[in-house]
């Protein structure tokens, strides 16, 4: 913490002007996906009615339980799936468009790749697919491959790679063409510790070349480090978005940091707390932390299902207890999953959207 | 090898059947992919009108048309189209697709144990065992590596990570198309090599002399030693110089140098004869021009119908379409009449090499072995009072007669004899000159073909011959892929490997259905549809015979059964004629050169069906919801 005596955080302001001035690089209008079987039969309903804006220049972070639709978002951002309704726009364009692709670069939730492929084929044939010169691919592929450190595996098959490995030439293969607009699911599953904070400085790095991203992650603590703003999402539909700083204010709690006060002075504090019809929880916690957000909203959302928690509501109103009342949770403990999609199918098909 | 009128047929011809333009082959194409079109466009209507309602499908099929023609083609770059091919190369290229040719090598050597060594013809045995066997094999590869590569792309998701990239569907198509038309090469060029050899080395032989005899004169007459189940006589004239008889399709040069007879290696075995074809009229037994000769009642040989194209389509059927050997009757006015056009002393500075592939048909058995004799007449054919007095000839049933007709002989012109000078005196001012050919046995018939009875005003060399069958093999090959990617676009790999075998399947049966369409109109009981024969074979019935049930059950079979046989006489014309293809084989087996106009007719017809199965390969990868 900053040794700040005092610092009283207030009630934030709504979203930052500069945010708004900035070029609309993704825009989801009212998108929504159904997954079909082969007979048109609904099986789930992974999405429903999202509208979101990512500015140039942000990381946007997606978060939520498994099974919610992140990754069906980013699918369908990138044109691998159709919407059942709604549009996407990517750099103004429909999602459709082969030649968005040209500035889009997305790492898949898991490496896909040509097994059969050595490590600088496989960057070398996807530079070929973008109208690059010989040259510039080959620098390319060297600074790429240096980047993600696998000078020393750069001749051997991708069949006998580690996973963490195989996921370092599925984000060199997203950044050949330079892109300007990111697409990260998961990028740091399968990195060892390192990985991922060279992963996560290699983000802000981008981000600060001026470059756009989206991420969806499990890894609470990494978006919290990483994310301009998030949207949390819980079967398909859009629970919470905002800025990270923003979400992570628990609102009506006060926090006083002080130091050096004494047993009276800090009973005197509280008395003027009392005083004004608070309450005093505790003197010392911090902020929440994304992870306490992320499970009060997917808690939140299970018990009420189909709303859109409203921002401005206090927590309290909903019958949660503010964060800090909670115990840490084990990081290692995910969020529950979804449910199997039939009963999802059939649950959500009752909500109305919102 | 018998020649079908269309074989004869040159590339325009073929293209445009002047005066039966319904027939062309230009026709056919375009009513085809026209069809195909409007059957994608329709079917997409159909199916995402059920997803999204009318109108919306109505948008989405015309987003597809209007992004193929506004982006998507011209924006396929040679330079992705390229790197995808190189993928999909690569691809068989590491997962050892090139071990086939090794198997192909050790194949070969087994055959060379089991094919007949006694045959009367082992060049043709060797060639048509080759070919035939590079054919049916490539084509099998070519079903495996090109149906399940794409398949397995969208399976293992692979393919994200390619869409997502500036890669359009034509590039996708294009690239695996190209990809793998380019390991079928490599696997080809081999096999085409290995086939060389194994031809030429298994038909090398040499004889040592076995008996040697002096004539009087300086001439020796003797005979080879028993090798290879044949041995041949020979004759060595004064100089030293002699050559063996013909036996088994070849002969070997015999010289005597010194005291020693040294046999050469085989000659003649493998050919490539390259023929010059003439018009043919037959003249009856009043001496009457007749087009067709006489019917002996011999059957029909099989091959033939073909190119009847859109006129089959539309159901109007066109009768047998297949040559049948006209025959000439010995001891009348019978006679087959040959004009060749483009005689000039440049083509044929020594005369007029004429061959002859005769039927014989014998009312009388006789003396077999002797053959039928008949006579060959060179006349001019404006003044047909100018002609050769007959050069005779004995006609062997399965054997080429080759005479060499000289440029100077005797002959009459208009009642007086001289002798008559062949560019002077029989080819007329347009280079044409007749040939009549007549049966000189009473009783006994000569039958024959357009194409039986030919010029040959050069050779061709085998190899390049060999070249030319494995081209054609080539363009099966990118046939079979171009489908095989088409289907594999929208199907699982064994799903798609099924459609594109079924495909193939039916290319190769056209003949058999257009067959049985065509009893089932003229109302011929041969057999019948898939039905009435299933019962046949259950009942062991013959073919021509009336089958035994009820007329109302029979009349609903026989119903079915022609709707099916036309809905497949339908689908069989749209497809390639596959048989036709692989009968190059058979002009190489023959000795023959492949007929260049042929081959183009098969080039051609490979680019449409490409262009067909890229565009529909196009249309179903666009239409598909890759991450679903
Ligand atoms: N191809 C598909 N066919 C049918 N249903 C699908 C398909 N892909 C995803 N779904 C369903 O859509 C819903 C959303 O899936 P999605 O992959 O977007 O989740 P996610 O948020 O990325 O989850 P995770 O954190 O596990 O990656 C899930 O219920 C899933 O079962
Ligand atoms: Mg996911």
């Amino acid at each position: 913490m900053e040794t700040d005596p005092v610092a009283v955080a207030e009630r934030p302001a709504p979203t930052s002007p500069d945010a708004t001035a900035s070029q609309v690089v993704i825009e989801t209008r009212n998108l929504s996906k159904i997954y079909r079987d082969f007979w048109g039969r609904k099986k789930v309903q992974a999405l429903n009615s999202l509208d979101i804006e990512i500015r140039q220049g942000e990381i946007f972070g997606l978060l939520g339980p498994n099974g919610s639709g992140k990754s069906t978002t980013i699918k369908l951002i990138l044109g691998l799936l159709f919407p059942t309704s709604g549009r996407v726009l990517v750099f103004d364009k429909d999602a459709s468009e082969t030649s968005k692709n040209e500035r889009v670069g997305y790492l898949p939730e898991e490496s896909y790749l040509y097994k059969f492929l050595t490590a600088e084929e496989t960057l070398d044939f996807y530079g070929r697919l973008f109208n690059m010169s010989a040259a510039d691919r080959q620098r390319r592929v060297d600074e790429l491959i240096k980047m993600v450190g696998l000078e020393r595996a750069r001749y051997r098959q991708l069949r006998e790679f580690s996973k963490g490995m195989t996921r370092r030439v599925g984000l060199a293969q997203a950044l050949i063409n330079d892109p300007d607009l990111i697409l990260l699911d998961e990028p740091t599953t399968g990195l060892d510790p390192i990985g991922t904070r060279e992963m996560k400085d290699l983000i802000l790095s981008l981000r600060d070349a001026g470059k756009t991203i989206l991420l969806c992650s499990h890894q609470l603590a990494d978006v919290q480090d990483v994310c301009d703003r998030v949207a949390i999402l819980h079967q398909g539909e859009l629970k919470e978005l905002g800025r990270v700083e923003d979400l992570l204010k628990v609102q009506d709690v006060t926090e006083v940091h002080a130091r050096g006060l004494s047993e009276q002075a800090k009973a005197e504090i509280a008395d003027v707390i009392r005083r004004h019809g608070g309450q005093l929880q505790s003197m010392d916690n911090p902020t929440t932390t994304m992870e306490d957000l992320f499970l009060n909203i997917v808690r939140e959302s299970e018990e009420r299902p189909g709303h859109r928690r409203a921002a401005a509501l206090p927590p309290d109103a909903s019958g949660n207890p503010p964060a800090s009342g909670n115990p840490p949770a084990n990081p290692a403990a995910l969020p529950p999953s979804a449910e199997s999609p039939a009963d999802r199918s059939s649950k959500s098909s009752g909500d109305a959207p919102s | 090898m018998t020649l079908q009128p269309e074989d004869f047929w040159s590339f325009s011809e073929w293209l445009l059947r002047p005066g039966a333009f319904l027939e062309s082959a230009l026709l056919q194409g375009v009513a085809l992919l026209i069809l195909a079109v409007l059957l994608g466009l329709v079917i997409g209507y159909i199916v995402s009108a059920v997803r999204y309602g009318p109108g919306e499908a109505f948008y989405a099929v015309a987003g597809v048309l209007r992004d193929l023609f506004t982006r998507d083609l011209p924006g396929t770059a040679p330079r992705r189209v390229y790197a995808l091919a190189r993928l999909a190369f690569k691809e068989a290229i590491r997962r050892r697709i090139l071990f086939v040719i090794g198997l192909f090598a050790v194949g070969l050597l087994l055959a060379g144990w089991y094919l007949d060594p006694t045959s009367d013809d082992p060049a043709r045995l060797y060639i048509s065992f080759v070919l035939t066997a590079t054919n049916y094999l490539i084509l099998m590869l070519a079903l495996f590596i090109s149906c399940f590569s794409l398949p397995a792309d969208i399976k293992s998701r692979t393919i994200y990570t390619i869409v997502t990239k500036p890669v359009r569907a034509t590039e996708i198509v294009l690239g695996r198309i190209f990809g793998f038309t380019a390991v079928g090469t490599l696997l080809l060029v081999p096999m085409g090599l290995l086939s060389y050899l194994f031809v030429t080395r298994g038909l090398d032989h040499t004889h040592t002399v076995a008996s040697i005899e002096e004539l009087g004169d300086g001439r020796f007459v003797g005979e080879t030693s028993y090798d290879r189940f044949h041995r041949h006589e020979f004759t060595i004239d004064a100089e030293g110089n002699g050559l063996a008889e013909s036996e088994r399709g070849h002969r070997h040069v015999v010289t005597k140098v010194g005291d020693e007879f040294i046999v050469g290696d085989p000659e003649g075995a493998l050919r490539a004869r390259v023929p010059q074809y003439g018009g043919l009229q037959f003249l009856n037994r009043q001496g009457l021009p007749d087009t067709q000769g006489i019917d002996v009642g011999y059957e029909h040989i099989r091959g033939g119908y073909g190119s009847g194209g859109l006129s089959r389509f539309i159901g109007r059927t066109i009768g047998p379409r297949r040559i049948e050997h006209g025959y000439i009757e010995g001891g009348t006015l019978c006679a087959a009449i040959f004009t060749f056009d483009e005689i000039t002393p440049d083509k044929y500075p020594d005369g007029l090499p004429l061959e002859m592939k005769l039927r014989v048909f014998r009312t009388y058995k006789g003396d077999i072995v002797t053959g039928v004799r008949g006579t060959v007449t060179v006349r001019n054919p404006q003044n047909q009072a100018i002609e050769s007095e007959p050069f005779p000839f004995v006609a062997q049933e399965y054997q080429v007669d080759e005479t060499e007709l000289p440029i100077e002989f005797d002959g009459t012109a208009g009642g007086e004899s001289r002798t008559l000078n062949l560019f002077e005196d029989l080819v007329d001012e347009n280079g044409h000159v007749e040939i009549v050919v007549r049966c000189s046995d009473p009783g006994q018939y000569l039958g024959l073909t357009q194409g039986d009875v030919y010029l040959r005003p050069r050779e061709s060399t085998f190899g390049w011959n060999m070249t030319k069958a494995y081209f054609s093999i080539w363009l099966q090959m990118v046939m079979v892929i171009a489908f095989g990617v088409m289907f594999s676009t929208t199907l699982s790999g064994p799903v798609a490997m099924i459609a594109t075998f079924v495909l193939v399947l039916l290319g190769f049966s056209a003949e058999s259905v257009y067959d049985t369409r065509y009893y089932i109109d003229r109302g011929q009981t041969m057999g019948g549809g898939p039905i009435e024969s299933l019962i046949r074979t259950f009942r062991q019935d013959a073919m021509t015979v009336e089958l035994d049930i009820q007329s109302t059950p029979l009349k609903i079979i026989q119903g079915i059964d022609s709707v099916a046989v036309y809905t497949l006489d339908a689908v069989v014309t749209s497809l390639p004629n596959l048989p036709k293809m692989l009968g190059t084989a058979e002009y190489v087996a023959s000795g023959f050169d492949v007929f260049g106009a042929l081959l183009l007719r098969h080039t051609v017809t490979t680019l449409g069906y490409f262009i067909l199965a890229c565009f529909i390969g196009y249309f179903f990868l666009k239409t598909r919801e890759i991450a679903a």
